[in-house]
């Protein structure tokens, strides 16, 4: 029995190492390329110091401030595209928000004619890939004069003005939410509004957290649609626009460390603040992915 | 007034033809500027006014500079697109060009830094929105005119353009008979870059590769562009070359790939990408273990910042088939700056001018001088500092084996972009010669396909 | 099963017949009203307004004033070209000006918006009939028609989700709905790099276009296309089974008993989430080049004598895109499955252990049925998602590489949706790009109805996302 016990703990013991091994191994795949990335952006683009393209060591020779002197220096035009990206972030997170929330509530809590052929409408437009339609956008963005110099608030109304396609998550939450709440409510003469306002926002802060989130993260990687908006106007480049030019580009030589470092300063808050409020995160794809 | 103007200066046959309707009644009306007309007439010919030469030729000697102070050529803002690098330069020229110009001192310029690779690209998406006057590659010309983003040069712009210029360089401007744009650089070619530490013996290609093997360095060159490619079939006598009409549209071909020589630069391509030194690729800045690379005079600063004193440069290596050895040719290309067609005659003049302006000897040596971009100018290219230039003499000694590029149809581009990958990806590994031969001539019918629609 | 055919012919019968009712409605309405309701036929609202329904009444004629001030101003002149999308070509004047001449885009786009906003007229004109009717039976039985307090009430009340809807809604249209049909349109026109807008014509060519995407001989697009839509369903395929059952069994390692760390264990993988993927792609991109960080490191250990073609070779391409997305979706299915996991009754687990099942027996018997039931619709989601995922595929290898067997500057790693791309940015050939985006709808279409016949915990209303 003893011996048993001891050749069982012996057997939980090595699982455990595979399992921690395995785990580590992971962890050092997973985190090689920030790591690299990290690296890279510690090694000076000036001649004099060291080449400023893509090497094929991982450590500088040198360490170097230089990518990120340059990039608060004003030589180029980072700080406004990162100002840019951050309104817009700010701005469809909150509009966003906004939008979604209106959009789940109507949909689930309200009962009207069209409820079921709105619904399924969305879900035939939710099928045509994004892409297909930017040129469209484009022109209809320009009769408004929101391209180039307007691309940020023209960035900001497209992403805004169709965010009420995407209440599936919360929908989902709302309905989790009893209806007998409101029913109570209803009963004591509330209004829907009221009820909307006073009582389904404050339960849903998980959910409005998430969607917040989502939407703040989204604008720091929309290259395609933003660049195809502010083209010819480089001061209405996002930050992702206007790195991704640095190493696909033939004008930008050398600028792969400014790239890395631009990068760094790109995930280093967003990465921040998503790892506050991962909990949310996880609350909200969970809810959204699964259906008992 | 300002028709009149413009009907003497743009005397092209287009413009004549047109303006013959509404000529006389033009004449009537404005019997009071005549004399103005003359007067702008004669002093908007560059080409009289820079015959003085490179050097001499300040900017107040220049056409426009005393254009007549009393048309009203209106007000607004001109943008201009140009690479990153240049965008200082380019600024630079322009409040020259209004110093001297004071009667269009009503415009401002917007410098965007788009490069030679987007400008076109942007400029077919929303010709209304894009720039008034850019700079673009040459290949991209078709595509431009197609669209209907650039302004015909005619009248004395177009002889200002044909007498100011290389030869090649005006061909490549030009569409049938057409001018669409003023040459801006005769350096769009590629020749070698290499370490001198390494490489012992750059002229050839097989002595580069060892060299380079025996280092655990790389050679690079871009072979599934179809820019570069052509550096073998042309070399090895191939032709591929199309006639277009001056809407742009392509109406013969001459296209000899497959042929005996095409099979020798089929294979030698192949022998190359199975080379273990050998790397795709053409940008100095993701190359990561160059010891030498094909590309173009854009590049300098970065080859010189990479190979520090080992810098050197030369033309393109010979390569050897069946024991025969051919030198590398390909081609030569030029960079253009194009005005857009504008709704207001003021402003369509001073964008002409301007434009002539940031093209004409002087501007060019500048943007030498502090870019280090190969004019295309015979006067410029005959200044002491550009003969002297290792990179452009190096280019130079290769333009001997060029052909001057003209017009393509975007398809080529992409083809023999596929034709490389295939290559890279050694598809045609092991193929007899028969079977390439059939490669050869189903990438010929395909190309010439292009030209019959 | 007799029960629903049934049901589906009345449906229909219902459908074709609400026209009919309809008129007869409007006709006895006409008849039967006042001379409020007859004038409202014209001059809309105007019942309302005289009965002092000021709110409704300026609402109804202050929509049919900005129709036809709409119609008049603008619409108008694009809706007469339709047929046509515009005959005058721009050119230069004898004054070398420049005067564009109609633009075809703009015929179309508006065009369809025009088309639209009738519908929507008549949609209103239809409810103001209606209104009218209503209010006369209301007055007729002596009941009092709601004030202009009564009805801003209620939009806040039992009429909530309009004031709700008003504005997604309204968005959708115009930066959805109306895009997609206009690029619907363009499929069935010349649109292209030689027939651009706004110094060129296009016009319509009808089914010229799907003629060529499924087309067979070498001009044709048609063999591209069964290569790029193969790849793009083997990929989406693999993309969600693969990343879906390493992110479980990460989940499983993670929740095992005696595993100390956890959080750190998960933040540290959830950090390829965080990161923007224009930096972390595109730079494991560049890795894996030729002669990048991988090779050249595998080569100076000795451990490969030449650089692996990750991205030269389409055999070696495929994979490697496919392992790199594992990078990046194994995070999400393992956050998605971690809270899953623990649900599952812990008296399963021990009385298979009893019955001395091994642990591949009970997950495969116990864990995998359940997830596969709980995650069913974040599976289908996940599958017309990846259909779909431009971000991996355009950041790590552009679609390439490249083949003279494929036309239209497709690669091998090209999906749907990148070919999409390219032919809308780099070749300007809208009416391909239209073409296929129509071909992506349908693929993603199929898939979605398929999988929703089959899985039953997708068989709800919010499964598809």
């Amino acid at each position: 029995m003893m011996k048993e016990k001891k050749l069982h703990k012996q057997h939980k013991k090595l699982s455990n190492g595979i399992a921690y091994a395995l785990l580590i191994v992971m962890s050092i795949v997973w985190l090689f390329p920030f790591v690299c990335l990290v690296l890279q952006s510690f090694r000076s683009y000036k001649p004099e110091v060291e080449f400023g393209g893509m090497v094929a060591y991982l450590l500088p020779k040198h360490f170097s401030l230089d990518s990120y002197k340059f990039l608060f220096s004003g030589e180029s035009n980072f700080l406004r595209w990162y100002g840019n990206t951050l309104i817009i972030a700010a701005f469809v997170s909150i509009g966003q928000t906004f939008f979604v929330l209106c959009t789940s509530y109507a949909l689930s809590r309200m009962r009207f004619k069209m409820r079921k052929a709105l619904m399924n409408l969305w879900l035939v437009l939710g099928m045509f890939p994004g892409f297909l339609t930017m040129i469209c956008l484009y022109f209809l963005l320009k009769q408004v004069g929101l391209t180039q110099a307007g691309a940020v608030p023209g960035l900001i109304l497209i992403s805004v003005a169709s965010s009420g396609m995407g209440y599936y998550v919360c929908k989902g939450y709302f309905d989790t939410i009893p209806k007998s709440l409101d029913e109570a409510a209803r009963i004591d003469g509330a209004s829907r509004a009221k009820i909307f306002i006073g009582m389904i926002v404050p339960l849903s802060k998980p959910i409005i957290i998430y969607t917040a989130l989502v939407a703040f993260m989204a604008p720091w990687c929309d290259y395609v649609f933003a660049s195809y908006v502010a083209f010819g106007y480089e001061k209405g480049y996002n930050v992702a626009v206007a790195l991704q030019r640095w190493v696909t580009t033939n004008d930008y030589q050398g600028y792969f460390t400014r790239f890395c470092a631009g990068g760094v300063l790109v995930a280093v808050p967003v990465t921040a603040l998503f790892m506050a409020l991962q909990k949310y995160y996880v609350e909200g794809v969970t809810g959204g992915a699964v259906k008992g | 007034m300002k028709k009149k103007l413009l009907a003497m200066l743009l005397s092209a046959a287009m413009v004549l033809s047109l303006a013959a309707c509404g000529g006389g009644d033009d004449k009537k009306n404005d019997t009071p500027s005549d004399n103005n007309t003359q007067q702008g007439a004669d002093n908007n010919t560059p080409a009289d006014d820079n015959q003085g030469g490179g050097d001499d030729t300040t900017p107040a000697d220049d056409g426009q500079a005393s254009a007549p102070a009393d048309i009203d050529y209106g007000s607004g803002v001109i943008t201009i697109w140009v690479a990153e690098a240049a965008v200082e330069v380019t600024q630079k020229l322009a409040d020259e060009f209004f110093a001297a110009n004071p009667a269009m001192a009503g415009y401002t310029v917007d410098i965007q830094p788009t490069g030679e690779g987007d400008a076109a690209g942007n400029m077919i998406t929303d010709v209304e929105g894009g720039a008034d006057i850019f700079g673009f590659a040459q290949d991209q010309l078709g595509r431009l005119v197609l669209a209907g983003a650039l302004t015909p040069i005619t009248g004395d712009y177009a002889s200002f353009v044909e007498s100011e210029n290389a030869a090649g360089s005006v061909a490549g401007a030009k569409m049938g008979d057409q001018i669409y744009a003023f040459p801006m650089t005769a350096d769009n070619g590629y020749f070698l870059y290499y370490d001198k530490s390494v490489v012992t013996d750059p002229s050839s290609l097989d002595k580069i590769l060892e060299d380079c093997a025996a280092a655990g360095k790389s050679f690079y060159m871009e072979i599934n562009s179809g820019w570069y490619q052509t550096a073998f079939f042309f070399g090895a006598g191939c032709e591929l070359t199309y006639e277009s009409d001056s809407s742009g549209a392509l109406i013969s071909s001459n296209i000899t790939y497959a042929s005996e020589n095409g099979l020798k630069a089929l294979k030698a391509i192949i022998a190359l990408a199975n080379h273990s030194a050998f790397v795709n690729g053409s940008s100095l800045s993701s190359a990561t273990n160059p010891g030498a690379i094909v590309d173009g005079t854009w590049d300098s600063g970065a080859a010189k910042d990479l190979f520090g004193d080992n810098y050197a440069c030369a033309k393109l290596p010979t390569y050897t088939v069946d024991g025969e050895e051919i030198q590398l040719g390909g081609f030569c290309g030029f960079k253009l700056l194009g005005v857009k067609p504008q709704t207001e005659q003021g402003k369509m003049l001073v964008c002409m001018a301007l434009a002539q302006y940031l093209t004409n000897a002087d501007a060019q040596l500048t943007r030498f001088t502090e870019l280090g971009w190969g004019p295309c100018n015979i006067t410029a290219q005959a200044d002491s500092a550009v003969q002297a230039d290792e990179a452009l003499s190096a280019l130079g000694a290769q333009f001997a084996y060029m052909i001057p590029q003209g017009q393509y149809p975007d398809a080529y581009w992409q083809d023999a972009t596929s034709l490389g990958d295939d290559v890279i990806a050694g598809t045609y590994n092991n193929m007899s010669d028969e079977e390439l031969m059939k490669v050869l001539e189903d990438f010929q019918a395909l190309q010439q396909s292009y030209a019959a629609q | 099963m007799e029960k629903t055919k049934n049901s589906l012919g009345k449906r229909i019968k219902n459908v074709l017949m609400a026209p009919v009712r309809d008129c007869k409605e409007i006709g006895q309405t006409f008849a039967h009203g006042d001379w409020k309701t007859k004038v409202s036929f014209l001059i809309m609202g105007f019942g309302p307004l005289m009965r002092g329904q000021i709110l409704r009444g300026i609402a109804f004629l202050a929509s049919e004033i900005a129709f036809i001030w709409y119609m008049v101003a603008f619409g108008a002149k694009y809706l007469k070209d339709i047929g046509t999308l515009g005959t005058v070509q721009g050119g230069f004047d004898e004054n070398y000006s420049y005067t564009y001449g109609d633009n075809s885009f703009f015929i179309l786009l508006f065009g369809v918006l025009s088309l639209f906003l009738i519908v929507l007229f008549i949609y209103m004109w239809r409810l103001n009939v209606r209104v009218n009717m209503n209010e006369e039976k209301r007055l007729k039985e002596g009941r009092a028609l709601a004030t202009v307090k009564q009805d801003f009430r209620s939009l806040l009340d039992e009429n909530f989700d309009k004031t709700l809807l008003a504005l997604p809604v309204t968005g959708v249209f115009l930066f959805i709905l109306l895009p997609i049909v206009f690029m619907v349109c363009v499929a069935f026109t010349n649109y292209d790099a030689t027939h651009q807008s706004p110094t060129h014509l296009f016009t319509w060519v009808g089914l010229e276009n799907f003629r060529n995407i499924f087309s067979m001989g070498t001009a044709g697009f048609g063999k591209t296309f069964v290569t790029v839509l193969n790849w793009t369903l083997v990929w989406a395929f693999f993309a969600t089974f693969l990343t879906y059952f390493l992110g479980m069994a990460v989940a499983i390692l993670i929740n095992k008993k005696g595993i100390k760390f956890k959080k750190m264990w998960r933040t540290i993988l959830v950090m390829t989430i965080a990161i923007p993927q224009f930096v972390s792609l595109l730079y494991v991109s560049k890795m894996f080049a030729v002669d990048g960080l991988i090779n050249s490191y595998l080569m100076k250990w000795g451990w490969i004598n030449s650089p692996l073609p990750f991205w030269t070779k389409a055999s070696w391409a495929r994979p490697t895109i496919l392992l790199i997305n594992l990078w990046i979706g194994t995070p999400y299915v393992m956050l998605i499955t971690t809270g899953l996991l623990m649900n599952i009754p812990e008296e399963l687990y021990e009385s298979a252990k009893i019955d001395g099942a091994s642990p591949f027996q009970t997950f495969r018997k116990i864990t995998l049925p359940y997830m596969l039931f709980v995650t069913g619709p974040y599976l289908l989601t996940q599958f017309t998602g990846n259909l779909n995922n431009f971000n991996v595929i355009f950041l790590l290898s552009q679609g390439k590489p490249q083949s003279l067997e494929l036309a239209g500057g497709a690669g091998y790693t090209d999906l749907l949706v990148t070919w999409l791309y390219k032919m809308t940015v780099n070749d300007t050939n809208y009416k391909m790009a239209a073409v296929i985006g129509i071909m992506v709808f349908v693929v993603v279409a199929v898939v979605s109805v398929t999988v929703y016949n089959i899985l039953p915990s997708v068989r709800d209303e919010e499964g598809f996302q």
